[in-house]
């Protein structure tokens, strides 16, 4: 093989180089580079060489940071550019509640979850608005100042027993869900010995998987 | 299948059904190189804003008609290019320009003491970003973006050979720049 010959084939497995890198190489151009690393003494060196560009070009692109707020403001372009996603207000909710207790939603809790949170912007909407079963929140300062404890119901819990339970114990959904699926519940405790009871009730229910006591009554307990 | 594991055809599927989540999942995998392709295309991270929010509007209308016939990264590659390249013609700025930028170091220090301040991995990263744009978006998809040869062809809207040739350029430019500033590697 003459030098220019040579030449020629380390040029062309030069070029080839970022491609085998990078693994999207294949066929013969794989075979050629993998027999040149394996054949040349030079060629190890200049894979080197490679992976410093592949660091290097890596470097400064990650130096470039998108914006935090990106996604936020494009699902508002998106919004905007797809229109209303749904008929909005009471009769949809209450139409989808009843649809959730309807439907056994051991499978569905997390989106379950997402209801009850719409129900309580609804109720943000309209102070006082009452749910199918139970009553839900109602003006803002008086929910600022209601005894409450934090709640995570099981994941196959039943949403019927759920609002079945807070209906007939005068409990009310104030927050939630966080991300791990706590709600904050309101408790109608006229002093501690009342909210202690309500505690223990809450905590004795099946689809109860933990409470934490929150604010408490005036009167201290 | 959890959207974890959800291809991003399959994600474009929904999409094309008018799924909000599935483009919202898209545009987490793949926004933050659509953002600094565009960036480096057009040397602004403002405009890189604007055009990364449009491929993805872009991705939301064309959905239906996305035939599957190359990956969706490299689609979304190929419209970032062509709106940041229609952008820039737009504002009439010259960003090709193969003389212009050569692969040295610019400012007042002299190679020599901009060698001295840096290692090789920074002189390397400045020497990339130096690079003739036509180059260093060779090098970017190769290497940042993981592109394969047609792959680059298709975003760059040219033919397989001409992206092995701007790969030879790029790394030659590059190894000549490394060369002048002392560290010669052999070749070219």
């Amino acid at each position: 093989m003459s030098a220019a010959e040579k030449m020629s084939r380390r040029d062309e497995m030069e070029t080839l180089l970022p491609f085998y890198l990078n693994g999207s190489l294949e066929g013969s151009d794989l075979e050629a580079v993998e027999e040149w690393l394996a054949s040349d003494p030079a060629a190890l060196a200049a894979l080197g060489e490679a992976e410093a560009e592949f660091s290097g070009t890596t470097a400064a692109n990650e130096a470039i940071r998108p914006p935090a707020d990106a996604l936020s403001r494009f699902a508002k372009a998106l919004d905007a550019e797809a229109g209303p996603r749904k008929p909005a207000g009471s009769s949809w909710l209450a139409q989808a509640w009843g649809r959730f207790m309807a439907v056994p939603v051991g499978v569905a809790w997390a989106a379950a979850a997402v209801l009850l949170a719409l129900v309580m912007v609804q109720s943000f909407v309209e102070p006082g608005g009452k749910g199918n079963d139970f009553e839900i929140a109602g003006a803002q300062d008086d929910l600022a100042k209601m005894p409450f404890a934090l709640v995570k119901f099981k994941p196959d819990a039943k949403m019927s027993d759920i609002s079945g339970f807070l209906g007939s114990n005068g409990l009310k959904i104030i927050g939630g869900p966080t991300a791990d699926g706590v709600f904050r519940l309101g408790m109608p405790a006229a002093n501690a010995a009342d909210y202690a009871k309500q505690i223990g009730l809450i905590a004795a229910q099946p689809f109860t998987e933990t409470v934490i006591e929150g604010r408490k009554p005036a009167d201290g307990g | 299948m959890t959207a974890a594991t959800e291809t991003d055809r399959a994600l474009v599927d929904r999409v094309a059904k008018g799924d909000r989540a599935a483009v919202r999942l898209l545009f987490m995998r793949h926004h933050a190189r659509v953002y600094r392709f565009v960036a480096r295309q057009t040397g602004s991270e403002m405009m890189a804003d604007d055009i990364a929010n449009e491929v993805f509007l872009e991705l939301w209308r064309q959905a239906p008609s996305f035939e599957g016939r190359s990956e969706v990264s490299t689609w979304l590659l190929g419209i970032a290019r062509f709106k940041a390249l229609s952008l820039l013609r737009k504002k009439k700025e010259d960003w090709i320009d193969d003389e212009a930028a050569a692969a040295v170091p610019d400012g007042a220090d002299t190679p020599e003491v901009v060698t001295m301040k840096e290692d090789k991995a920074a002189a390397l990263r400045r020497f990339v970003n130096a690079l003739p744009d036509e180059h260093r978006v060779v090098i970017d998809l190769a290497y940042y973006h993981g592109q394969s040869v047609s792959e680059i062809g298709e975003v760059l809207d040219i033919p397989v050979a001409t992206v092995k040739t701007r790969m030879f350029y790029a790394r030659k430019k590059l190894g000549e720049a490394l060369k002048a500033a002392g560290y010669d590697r052999g070749w070219p």
